[in-house]
């Protein structure tokens, strides 16, 4: 709700902005804080190319928690396919750039267009995976996601013709440099980008929708819902970013198997630092990710003989958060807002 | 005639729940409908309101068959309900419950009126908490309320409301009866499931009991609640149809 107080603000050039920056998801913190992940990596230590690929990695996190969490924090609904999804895209992508086995000429087609193609793959699974999940509430539906998901894996596992199966394939990148840093600014504006579209659709009535759905189908059925529609768009639409991430995943490693990339664990992962951050914030993941990646390769670095680790820890939070804590970090952050507003209501 | 409904069956397995039930509404009646617990009241509702297709028999409603057609399509042409227990969403603030409704109910708001259209729903039912409140902080009979504030939201020709009026102190009751005439002298045909024998004299102009699943009598809240049949199918139950109460 618009309280008088922002009215009068917003007719000063602070107050115009700050409202822009409402619309488009942020807060003036947020925002603070991602003109100061943008740029971290020119200061040392962080110009360190191994501590960018690390903000790197956080940031491809980021962005498939935020996409993840506009399915399980809104409709309720874990997409245990999602990093299959994620890997359809990338072997799409891979797939048209480096041999386009279909229009049969080499050298393929450039990755800033393959990705898309990519997307748009795993948009229509995604499309086709609200259909069959529709019927099923729950348990059921994150089950069917994961047999889907199961089922691609195979595919590409199987289809070595066009994917190499397990050997991996090594899909061109998207520059050809040394460095790591325009890698950082490509994920970083794709993580932006995702969040702000995302954000724009939930804060509409279709938000509310998806809402209405995943926190009470007969109440929103009654209500005049259609939650065949609803469901199967916002599938589509997650599963359309999963996908394009996964083209940056392709033509930044340059590497794909599908092992590395496919696998259930990948999404257990992104569900981890989804959950963590809280549910239906979109950006509580952003928040997670980030210190995640430093502080799981940092133990990497210090306890190389210990590997799955990370799933370990991942594991132990994210239970712990679910039992004692399962409004999150965004959670957190709303309710410390309202305790200092309160706070400084009783003092005036 | 604004429903009509031709021998509605459902069944669950080897239960029959509701059994040939056929019912006339007439426009601006407001319609009790009234038996034991388990008697199959709610099941009828949820019958012809869409939340399953009934078994057997015609449902019609503004004078088209209906039968079997989904919740939200029954939502689109004009028919709403409220649930029996309270089912709002629990992670939405009490305004935003009731812009559900009024955004995709049959006549297509955008965000802004019906923002406007939620808050009058909630002043008519008399909701006095701030609307900004989570509807996880509500207590069962304010739930009842948002859930009918959503529900006239959709603006309705008919509406549903299922044991509204259970759980309210004597006081409440006045209210909500007031409230219910209220919502019929806008325009709005009712159907109310009903336990309170006060509450049905007081408001319905026509009565219909069913026991088992079947209709066992009806026609005004005198006539019915003094037909031996139906204080014969009440012995037992906590709230024995007394016609003079
Ligand atoms: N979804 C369902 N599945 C199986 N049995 C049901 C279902 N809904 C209701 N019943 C059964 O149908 C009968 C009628 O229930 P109900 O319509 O809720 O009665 P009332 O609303 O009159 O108290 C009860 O025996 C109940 O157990
Ligand atoms: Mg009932």
């Amino acid at each position: 709700m618009n309280s008088t107080a922002t009215y009068e603000e917003k007719g000063t050039a602070w107050g115009k902005f700050v409202s822009f920056l409402n619309k488009i998801g942020f807060s003036p913190l947020g925002f603070f804080l991602l003109i100061i992940l943008a740029l971290l990596p020119n200061f040392y230590p962080f110009s360190e190319e191994y501590i960018v690929r690390w903000l790197i990695m956080g940031a491809f996190l980021a962005a498939q928690a935020v996409a993840f969490d506009f399915t399980a924090g809104y409709i309720n609904i874990v997409n245990f396919g999602f990093a299959a999804l994620l890997g359809l895209g990338a072997y799409t992508s891979g797939i048209f750039a480096n041999t386009t086995p279909f229009l049969l000429f080499a050298p393929g087609l450039n990755p800033w267009l393959t990705i898309w193609l990519g997307a748009i793959m795993a948009g229509l699974v995604g499309f086709v995976l609200g259909i069959l999940t529709l019927r099923l509430r729950g348990i059921f539906a994150a089950v069917m996601a994961w047999f889907v998901g199961i089922a691609l894996m195979g595919l590409v596992n199987n289809l070595t013709e066009l994917t190499r199966g397990p050997l991996g394939m090594n899909p061109v990148k998207f520059i050809e440099t040394p460095n790591n840093l325009p890698y950082f600014y490509i994920i970083l504006a794709m993580m932006v980008m995702i969040y702000v579209v995302l954000k724009l659709v939930v804060g509409s009535n279709i938000g509310l929708a998806f809402k209405a759905i995943g926190q009470n189908p007969d109440a929103a059925r009654a209500s005049g819902i259609n939650p065949t529609k609803y469901l199967v768009f916002n599938f589509t639409l997650s599963a359309f970013f999963a996908g394009l991430l996964g083209g940056f995943y392709a033509h930044f490693f340059g590497s794909l198997t599908p092992s590395t990339l496919m696998h259930t664990s990948k999404t257990v992962e992104v569900l981890a630092i989804a959950y963590i951050g809280g549910r239906g914030s979109l950006w509580g993941g952003v928040t997670i990710a980030f210190p995640f990646v430093f502080f799981i390769e940092f133990l990497r670095s210090n306890l190389s003989s210990l590997p799955g680790l990370h799933l370990v820890i991942y594991g132990v939070l994210m239970v712990t958060i679910m039992i004692y804590y399962p409004a999150g970090f965004s959670g957190f952050y709303f309710w410390t807002v309202a305790k200092v507003k309160t706070l400084i209501k009783k003092n005036k | 005639m604004i429903l009509d409904t031709k021998e509605v069956t459902k069944r669950f397995g080897g239960l029959t729940a509701v059994n040939q039930v056929s019912m006339q509404i007439e426009e601006g009646e407001i319609f009790g409908l009234i038996g034991p617990n388990g008697a199959g009241k709610t099941t009828f509702l949820n019958s012809i309101a869409g939340k399953f297709p009934p078994t057997s028999g015609k449902v019609f409603f503004l004078g088209e068959e209906t039968t079997g057609l989904p919740a939200e399509v029954m939502c689109k042409r004009g028919l709403a309900r409220t649930f029996q227990i309270p089912r709002p969403f629990p992670k939405m603030t009490v305004l935003e419950n009731v812009k559900v409704g009024a955004v995709f109910g049959p006549s297509a708001h955008g965000l802004k009126s019906a923002e406007l259209r939620a808050q009058e729903a909630l002043e008519f039912v008399e909701f006095n908490l701030p609307i900004d409140t989570p509807a996880s902080q509500l207590n069962a009979v304010q739930l009842k309320r948002i859930d009918l504030a959503r529900a006239i939201s959709c603006q309705p020709k008919l509406l549903l409301l299922d044991e509204l009026a259970s759980g309210l102190t004597p006081g409440e009751l006045d209210s909500m009866m007031a409230l219910i005439k209220r919502i019929r002298d806008d325009g709005v045909t009712i159907i109310a499931i009903e336990h309170i024998m006060r509450v049905i004299k007081g408001i319905c102009d026509e009565v219909m009991v069913i026991e088992y699943g079947t209709t066992i009598a009806e026609g005004t809240p005198d006539e019915v609640l003094n037909n031996p049949k139906v204080i014969e199918a009440y012995l037992g139950e906590e709230e024995v149809p007394n016609a003079g109460a």
